[in-house]
């Protein structure tokens, strides 16, 4: 008979202690039930915690009996363009299979999940570090003989499995391997403990792989307010909720001058405003953490089943600056000048383990909830509105210069966030960028002025610790003053 | 340990005619049984480890067989064991990583060399080398050369190895010369199948010991008979294992119609030449070649009539050989000239620009380099054109490189927050010097954390800060794990810093285990098996040498690591400060903790299962928990505010409930948004009456 000229090549890249080797050998146990020479190789170690790693396998489609005594010579390492199945456990390890050639519309099936599991350096990022995965999803159809993408994690899940038997699923119903479906059911099941789980798992995933099950549809892209009404619908809610009618009629009469000019900038200053007009203060925070659906949605996140009862702690260290800001201003000032002055802003927090869940957290967490009605008389409330005042008017006077230069000092807005230093050192940089490009411009012209202001936002977003921003400002930046001992 | 090889203990009872199916290391360790071994040693290293692991579970054949097994306390005790084949027929083997522990193993290696053995000694070398690769890059074929032992490099298949396993010894025993067998990772952990033998036992063993001692002035490396051995490696060893190695005929040569050109590959690139050539349509899948191959199993010595009578005729040979300097290459060149064989072009790596080679001077020889080189030295470049415009088609589609994922360390790891605690101690203490060492915690470099400067070798964290500490004008820090204390921290690092009245500190990660090679057992090990001693406390160690300051901390208290890492800075000691930083590998502990916890759970148990979380609404979406962090289960997510844009912090599944998150976000006062969630499974009477009760008083939420 006429034998195969080469093996079948399956590349699988995984994550570190997501069962790879497993699904190795549970190939290579299936390809041996078939009588199929065949071998396995992966580069444990070290390397495998939690990073990115390999396995790799050639399987020979001819029976020993047809091969006689030729022994095919297999390779350790896949070559770009000759492998056969490519399998990702995860998206972003398919784009880099494919950017590193092992995707070739002439040979390869792509089976990959479309999951994301983050790398720490997009995670890390001040803004939005995240790769595109819609370009990961189009590449693969694109360049793959045959691409075979759904969220094979999730369907893992909804069989109480691991993904390997998933992954393992897919292949087989793709066609490409070159063993038959039972063979890899009998390897499976030869594995032991929770064979039955992941034979369902591997079962449906066969099934949509080949066509008979519709494959998973994947998740609406999240809620995003775009439209300028939509904007101004949610912001007024979001201040009724946060503190008053009032307020958020506040809120209208700020943006009235903005709502008839561009409409972008409008859109952008509503969105901006509305958060920073709802800022996280202690009275905030204490609110969203005491409602009926918080309690719910920890149930929902930490898989809680019915009739099992969930403690909820909470891990709240107020200091000088949280306390400082529920005063009336004039004693908030003086106790925040001094503080800052003598190095005590995190001096004296007071690290609190709350159970908000309990009867006792939960009214001591409500009790400071309770003082909405205070906070318009509060020393923070009256610095915040200060500063959207002299942010605000500085954006009236761009929009009738140019609306992409009021547009980009809107975005400026994005800088202020989180809490205690990250928050400070957030607003230091929007104070530093509206200081020296917003009041104090070098450049009158306004298109190079609102790139100067992007490429500051940017290298603030960029880089927390604020070198790269001091670069972009033109001079070093030491806002913290040195605290003392 | 890691993993439990009790499956893979049954392998090595394989006998005469049995198949074994299993990894190339283990065939490693079954073909050292079947060469009646004595003794077994080494030092625990990917991709090695299993070697040890698998024979540490294998104590009854050893035992039957009378085989001595020691876990040696670094790859120089490892080598310096091979001392017992100077003077008495005894088969050793010993394994470790190389080069790293090569390096550690020279001294003994360079004595062992020079006063040559009696019974066969073998050091098999995992070669960490190209991905996955956690050290240096360098090739072990230097050491094999400047101390004159002999190196293997088989052609990867197991069969294969199994014979250079069993004609290594041979070699050595007939050249009184240590042989190396060198295997790189993939080699290491290749699938594959070989027809077994018996195992045999020592003539000398456990079971039947030696009785006198044999004294040899010869064998003692002292001039004069230092000059002896080395006139004796030169004038009797080389030229006996060069005889050995040709009369049984450890290189292959692989016939091929082409009579004018040929490969000369180390052999473990013969599967990578191979499918090179088949790709460019020069071989078969059954390794028929239309190019000859001359194989070299054999790496060190060289064969000169073997070589000679290969190229001789041919126009032009190419050199498959991975590593730098090119060893292979330029022996070849100078024995084709010695033996004045003529108007044969030699080409391999491209030693100086537009100059014949096709291969790159350094890194790995991947599927892709071969096949590259291969179709570069016979002018089939356009075969390999597709692959090129398919990575830039790709790249294109994808728009900019993915992000690299590095390892890290894992979920709910010890070692984390003490760098958390770090960078909060920075923020008072200002930036300091951090001199790192080998280990999981050498994952402290990579993002987020981006703490240490120097990495100098494994146990040698305080040695190489000796200059720094003196020269700097603030303390400075040192890390050492606890499996680089035993290795040769306590000597090198620690009683030295205090015999010169040194004023570092010095950070001891205890996690319990030599973790990043596979949880094995240390001295300070928590617990033991029956074949080790009780707990030989660090603790016990450092107060034995000298040392006056030592702290000992709670790892997942990170504001209290945080203020020990200050006091440290600016207490009056003078001397070494060292702060024991306590956790257990979450490896090793969620392997004991699960088994207890599904039987609790199916016994009806209470039981509190701890996982963290975050509130997504408190959340703006700054990740400053992240970059104190990194934790795999602290991820991001869409923010579910519509009218936020940036992806919000998330707990995903697997969280262990280490207590990082809430411990981070208190110490560094980050954020209210964490919170501790305890699930009570198999509740009580009390716990669901409790529940009630707060049911009510959080129904009656007042806005």
């Amino acid at each position: 008979m006429n034998l195969p000229d080469r093996p079948i090549t399956i590349l699988i890249a995984a994550l570190g202690g997501e069962g790879g080797g497993v699904m190795a050998d549970w190939l290579i146990a299936a390809a041996t039930q078939c009588g199929f020479p065949s071998q396995s190789t992966s580069i444990p170690g070290v390397a495998q915690r939690t990073g990115a790693t390999t396995y790799y396998l050639e399987i020979f489609p001819a029976t020993r009996d047809q091969l006689g005594d030729m022994n095919p010579v297999f390779s350790l390492t896949p070559s770009p363009g000759n492998v056969d199945i490519m399998v990702a456990s995860e998206l972003i390890e398919a784009g880099r299979a494919m950017q590193n050639g092992y995707v070739s519309p002439e040979r390869t099936t792509l089976v990959a999940s479309t999951h994301r599991i983050y790398a720490t350096i997009e995670k890390m990022q001040m803004a939005d570090g995240r790769f595109d995965s819609s370009r990961v999803v189009e590449a693969g159809k694109q360049l793959a003989k045959q691409a075979i993408l759904f969220d094979m994690r999730e369907l893992a899940q909804a069989n109480s499995t691991v993904i390997n038997a998933v992954l393992l699923g897919a292949m087989a119903g793709s066609g490409a391997l070159p063993v038959p479906r039972e063979a890899c059911e009998q390897a499976i099941r030869s594995g032991g403990r929770g064979a039955e789980a992941s034979l369902r798992g591997f079962a449906a995933s066969c099934e949509i792989a080949a066509g008979s099950r519709p494959t998973p549809q994947p998740p609406a892209p999240p809620k995003r307010a775009e439209g300028l009404q939509e904007i101004l619908d949610l912001s007024i809610s979001r201040l009724k909720d946060y503190q008053s009618e009032t307020y958020a009629k506040l809120f209208l009469e700020r943006m009235q001058p903005f709502l008839d000019g561009d409409s972008k900038l409008a859109s952008e200053t509503a969105r901006q405003l509305a958060l920073w007009m709802s800022y996280e203060d202690i009275i905030r925070v204490a609110d969203l953490k005491t409602r009926a659906s918080r309690f719910e949605r920890v149930r929902k996140e930490v898989g809680a089943q019915e009739g099992e009862p969930v403690l909820v702690i909470d891990f709240l260290k107020p200091g000088v600056e949280e306390f400082a800001s529920l005063l009336p201003p004039f004693l908030g000032r003086s106790l925040t000048h001094w503080a800052e002055k003598n190095g005590k802003l995190d001096a004296y927090n007071v690290g609190m383990h709350i159970k908000t869940s309990g009867v006792f957290g939960y009214l001591l967490v409500r009790s400071l909830a309770w003082l909405k009605p205070w906070r318009p008389f509060s020393y923070r409330y009256r610095e915040e509105q200060k500063l959207i005042e002299r942010w605000l008017a500085r954006m009236r006077i761009a929009a009738q210069r140019n609306p992409a230069l009021a547009l980009e000092i809107a975005q400026c807005a994005t800088l202020l966030k989180g809490y205690g230093e990250t928050h400070r050192r957030g607003k230091a940089n929007f104070l530093a960028i509206l200081d020296a490009l917003v009041e104090n411009p070098a450049i009158s012209d306004a298109v190079e002025q609102a790139k100067s202001i992007r490429k500051a936002r940017e290298a603030a977003l960029a880089d927390p610790e604020g070198k790269a921003l001091g670069g972009a400002l033109g001079k070093p930046v030491t806002w913290l003053k040195p605290v003392k001992n | 340990m890691e993993r439990s090889f009790k499956k893979e203990v049954e392998l090595l009872k394989l006998g005469d005619g049995e198949t074994f199916h299993g990894e190339g290391i283990l065939a490693v360790t079954k073909a050292l049984l079947q060469s009646g071994v004595a003794y077994v040693g080494g030092y625990q290293g990917a991709p090695v480890s299993h070697m040890m692991d698998v024979l540490n579970d294998a104590r009854e054949i050893m035992d039957q067989l009378g085989v001595h097994i020691e876990t040696n306390a670094s790859e120089a005790g490892a080598a310096a064991m091979l001392g017992a084949s100077i003077n008495y027929p005894l088969r050793g083997a010993v394994t470790f990583k190389s080069t790293v522990g090569t390096n550690v193993a020279s001294d003994a290696l360079s004595n062992l060399a020079s006063a040559g053995v009696k019974g066969g000694a073998l050091i098999v070398l995992g070669e960490d080398y190209g991905e996955g690769s956690s050290i240096i890059q360098e090739r072990s074929q230097a050491f094999a050369m400047k101390s004159q032992m002999w190196l293997l490099d088989p052609r990867p298949n197991l069969p294969k190895i199994v014979e250079m396993v069993e004609k290594g010894f041979e070699l050595s025993e007939a050249s009184s010369t240590p042989v190396m067998l060198e295997l790189r990772i993939r080699a290491c952990h290749v699938h594959g199948s070989f027809v077994a033998k018996n195992n045999l036992s020592s003539k000398h063993s456990k079971n039947n010991p030696i009785q006198e001692p044999v004294f040899d002035l010869g064998r003692i490396c002292l001039p004069p008979a230092t000059y002896a051995q080395e006139k004796h490696k030169i004038e009797v060893r080389w030229p006996a294992a060069v005889r050995f190695i040709r009369e049984h005929g450890l290189n292959e040569v692989f016939p091929g119609a082409r009579t004018d050109v040929g490969i000369l590959c180390q052999g473990g690139m013969y599967n990578a030449t191979l499918r090179a050539l088949q790709m460019v349509g020069l071989a078969d899948a059954f390794g028929a070649s239309q190019v000859p191959i001359y194989c070299m199993n054999v790496t060190y010595p060289l064969i000169p009539e073997e070589i000679v009578a290969f190229c001789k005729g041919k126009k032009s040979v190419l050199i498959v050989e991975e590593g730098q300097p090119a060893y292979l290459e330029d022996a070849v060149l100078a024995l084709l000239q010695r033996h004045e064989v003529q108007g044969v072009k030699v080409q391999g790596k491209e030693m100086l620009p537009n100059t014949p080679g096709v291969f790159p001077l350094a890194g790995e020889y991947t599927g892709e380099v071969v096949l590259t080189g291969v179709a570069k030295f016979f002018n089939l470049e356009k075969e390999i054109d597709s692959i090129r415009s398919l990575k830039a088609k790709a790249l294109q589609l994808l728009g900019s490189p993915t992000p690299p994922r590095p390892p890290g360390f894992c979920v709910g790891c010890p070692e984390r927050p003490v760098f958390a605690a770090m960078k909060i101690a920075e923020k008072t203490t200002g930036a300091f010097h951090l001199s790192a060492d080998i280990g999981c915690h050498t994952f402290s470099t990579l993002p987020p954390f981006n703490i240490g400067h120097t990495v100098l070798g494994y146990g040698l964290g305080l040695a190489s800060n000796s200059a720094i500490q003196p020269l700097f004008g603030r303390r400075t820090i040192t890390m050492m794990g606890d499996g680089g204390f035993w290795h040769n921290g306590l000597t090198s690092g620690i009683a030295n810093s205090v015999f010169n009245k040194d004023d570092g500190i010095l950070v001891i990660m205890k996690n319990g285990y030599s973790s990043a090679t596979g949880t094995q057992e240390l001295p300070s090990s928590p617990q033991h098996s029956e074949f080790k001693a009780g707990d030989m406390a660090i603790e016990r160690a450092l107060e034995g040498v000298g040392v006056g300051w030592v702290k000992t901390v709670d790892n997942y208290r990170v504001g209290e690591v945080s203020k020990v890492l200050k006091e440290a800075m600016t207490t009056d000691y003078q001397g070494l400060k060292v702060i024991i930083a306590e956790g257990e590998c979450q490896l090793e502990r969620q392997r004991k903790l699960r088994p207890v916890v599904a039987k609790n759970l199916s016994a009806g148990k209470r039981t509190v299962r701890v996982k963290y979380g975050v509130d997504e609404d408190t959340c703006t979406g700054d990740h400053s928990c992240i970059r104190l962090s990194g934790c795999p289960t602290l991820t991001i997510k869409d923010n579910p505010d519509p009218l936020r844009r940036d992806p919000v912090a998330t707990v995903i599944d697997g969280c262990v409930g280490c207590g990082l998150c809430g411990e981070n976000a208190h110490a560094a006062v980050l954020c209210p948004s964490f919170y501790r969630a305890e699930v009570i499974q198999n509740p009580s009477f009390l716990d669901k009456a409790l529940n009630k009760l707060r049911n009510v008083w959080r129904g009656t939420t007042v806005h």
